[in-house]
């Protein structure tokens, strides 16, 4: 299993459009991804599970990858939620 | 109609200007859910049952998206594919499944139960940003309930008269069957900033206000509703002293827009028959079908940033080619300027883990940015603009060139890609005319050269006129250094077109020089043969052009060039302007 933690920028939070984000990548790797706040834990192909979660502006996330291909997983996981950090600009439009 | 008070309601001001005219009010269609008991033996057809309303309801997803997307554009869209997955997410799927199951209940009250939960927790959450998406899960409640109790979809009070739009929350579907020509602006309780109707608001350029709380409780349908979406007003049965400030402020606003609106049709040419290509900005493709009602001469510039900025995972090439597929058949025929990427500077994409540095105006931006680790996002972006130059006018434009070897750099490049497309056999224009951006002094300089190397010039003023000066226009204390007007700046760009002309090359400008009313004359006069504005400045800008004589342009340009400081051109500019245009634009 190999995870790494992220704090989450964009003033919005993990919104919907996000979360659409995270599915999308989530699902493209076998192994299992989770993604942890506090004491909470959800799956990250879940977009219910993710909108939950209340991942506002500050809070910090737990990613976990376990299995075959985790690595390459946590990468394009810490990918786009650097990429999601971005999204303010467009949402301020 | 007896004597008014206004009831004033504050809110979010979510998208511009001012609506006058009747409250229609879009009601929550109301839905009943009974708890039944089952039959084990009738529970398997009870979960068929479920199946089968999903499936319903995410095709009926997948069709709203593709219609949000043709009258919208992707990013409106996007949130039916939000809604898709939650129909495939096993939090709610199996969740309710398994709810009919263990209780015996019917789908529709076990959905029903299990999206409640969910509202009831978004509800509660501390970051109120969240509440606003309770609006998808009843909007998704009503779709799959009503599916499963065997109804069709209802449809929405027809909009037959323009009307502004009252709601005390609006579902992404709802909006999408709004007649929107009929939409006069949006009045929501609920609400925020990213709210689905607050983004289709403003790409169809009507006022909204949200977050109002409590105008549900007030508003009557028919009442007399003033919307002002500058300041995030909503006057309900104005008083006779509140309306007729407003309808002031609105007939100004709709007498300049109305006579600018009757010359959409006519051409931009001058008093004495100088044609003048006058095409539009465009930011967003959402912008694409307010821009084609412009009657213009297409897209001058189209930043493609967006693509970056929108912070989907990598804009695929197949993603570019269809946004760019898509414009272009609204465009029909007219041209379609693409400028590539032109990302570093203060906000380079978290997705290429630039270094930071010192200076980023002055640092790896525009083209700078395709050997130093774009390489791969300026190859995707040229596949797609090439792939889609089979389908129309489309040019390409760089940002940032500074010397003659960065030009021939990118041609090289697009070149090589050219040749990997023909050994793939895939179709593009091999003439596709190619065009930079004038916006550093060094290349202002140098015009002449660069004119013979490529097919278009366009001056870039916004960044052209910070380099020049030396002045971050986002310094606050440097403002008054930031001058339009600045001879240095005004001899550039006479120069470029000058130069551009003794290579036989046309000379455009897409910077905000181009949308500034005073400039107009100078501009014509210096023989600048394309404008490309800001959809807002688009028929304005065409007004001007269509009262002045060329000659007089040229003597009004030369008269312009002889001033010393900024403060003097600029006087002389408005003293004509107010002279020449008072009358006619009732300014």
């Amino acid at each position: 299993m190999v995870s790494k933690t992220f704090t989450i920028q964009n003033k919005y939070g993990i919104h919907a459009r996000p979360a659409r984000l995270i599915v999308e990548t989530a699902v493209q790797f076998k192994s299992e991804i989770h993604l942890a706040k506090n004491n909470e834990e959800i799956d990250a192909k879940s977009i219910m599970g993710i909108l939950m979660l209340e991942a506002s502006k500050g809070s910090e996330l737990l990613i976990k990858c376990d299995g075959e291909d985790e690595k390459e997983a946590l990468q394009h996981m810490t990918e786009v939620f650097e990429k999601i950090s971005e999204l303010t600009e467009w949402e301020e439009v | 109609m007896g004597q008014q008070t206004d009831i004033l309601l504050k809110g979010i001001a979510a998208s511009p200007g001012i609506a006058i005219g009747k409250v229609l009010i879009i009601g929550s269609e109301t839905l009943e859910v009974e708890k039944k008991t089952l039959k084990t033996s009738d529970i398997d057809a009870e979960i068929e049952k479920f199946d089968s309303a999903l499936a319903q309801s995410i095709s009926d997803l997948e069709k709203m998206f593709d219609k949000t997307r043709a009258s919208y554009g992707e990013n409106a869209a996007q949130i039916f594919n939000v809604h898709k997955y939650i129909l495939q997410d096993p939090m709610v799927v199996d969740k309710a499944k398994k709810k009919i199951r263990a209780e015996k209940v019917n789908a529709d009250w076990a959905f029903s139960e299990i999206m409640n939960n969910y509202i009831s927790k978004l509800k509660g959450m501390q970051d109120e940003r969240f509440h606003t998406r309770t609006t998808d899960i009843q909007d998704l409640k009503r779709r799959v309930t009503r599916y499963i109790q065997g109804g069709s979809q209802q449809h929405l009070t027809k909009l037959t008269q323009p009307s502004i739009v009252f709601a005390t929350e609006l579902t992404p579907s709802d909006t999408i069957r709004l007649e929107k020509a009929n939409v006069l602006g949006f009045a929501m309780d609920f609400g925020a900033r990213t709210s689905h109707a607050t983004i289709l608001a403003r790409s169809i350029g009507v006022p909204a206000v949200v977050g109002l709380n409590r105008a549900g409780q007030l508003i009557k349908e028919g009442d007399n509703m003033i919307l002002d979406g500058d300041q995030g007003l909503c006057i309900i049965n104005p008083s006779t002293k509140s309306l007729s400030r407003y309808k002031k402020r609105y007939d100004e606003y709709i007498s300049l827009e109305r006579q600018l609106h009757s010359i959409k049709n006519l051409p931009a040419r001058t008093k004495d028959g100088k044609d003048i290509e006058l095409a539009s900005n465009m930011e967003f493709p959402e912008e694409v079908d307010h821009i084609c009602e412009l009657h213009g001469d297409g897209i001058g510039l189209f930043r493609t940033e967006y693509l970056y900025l929108a912070g989907s995972t990598n804009p695929t090439e197949e993603q570019q080619y269809q946004d760019y597929k898509h414009i272009l058949e609204k465009l029909a025929g007219k041209p379609l300027i693409i400028r590539t990427f032109d990302l570093g500077g203060d906000k380079p994409p978290a997705s290429l883990s630039l270094s930071r540095e010192d200076n980023p105006f002055l640092g790896v931006r525009g083209v700078r940015l395709y050997r130093n680790s774009g390489e791969d996002l300026f190859r995707t972006q040229i596949r797609a603009i090439l792939r889609a130059s089979a389908l129309g006018d489309i040019r390409i434009m760089f940002p940032m060139i500074a010397c003659v070897s960065e030009l021939r750099e990118c041609k090289a490049a697009l070149y090589k890609i050219q040749k990997e497309l023909d050994k793939e056999g895939v179709p593009y224009n091999k003439s596709i005319p190619v065009g930079i951006m004038i916006e550093v002094p060094s290349a202002a300089a140098i015009a002449d050269l660069m004119a013979q190397e490529c097919d278009f010039l366009s001056i870039g003023t916004n960044d052209l006129i910070q380099y020049t000066i030396a002045v971050d226009r986002g310094n606050k204390n440097l403002a008054y250094l930031y001058q339009s007007y600045n001879p240095a700046v005004l001899r550039f760009v006479q120069q470029i077109i000058y130069q551009g002309h003794q290579q036989g090359t046309w000379v455009g400008m897409c910077g905000e020089m181009a949308s500034d009313p005073l400039m107009t004359m100078v501009l014509i006069g210096m023989g600048l043969d394309e404008f490309s504005v800001s959809p807002v400045s688009h028929l304005l800008i065409k007004e001007i052009i269509r009262h002045v004589e060329y000659h007089e342009c040229e003597s009004m340009a030369k008269k312009a060039l002889d001033f010393s400081t900024a403060a003097d051109v600029e006087k002389y500019l408005t003293d004509i302007y107010q002279k020449k245009f008072k009358r006619l634009l009732h300014l």
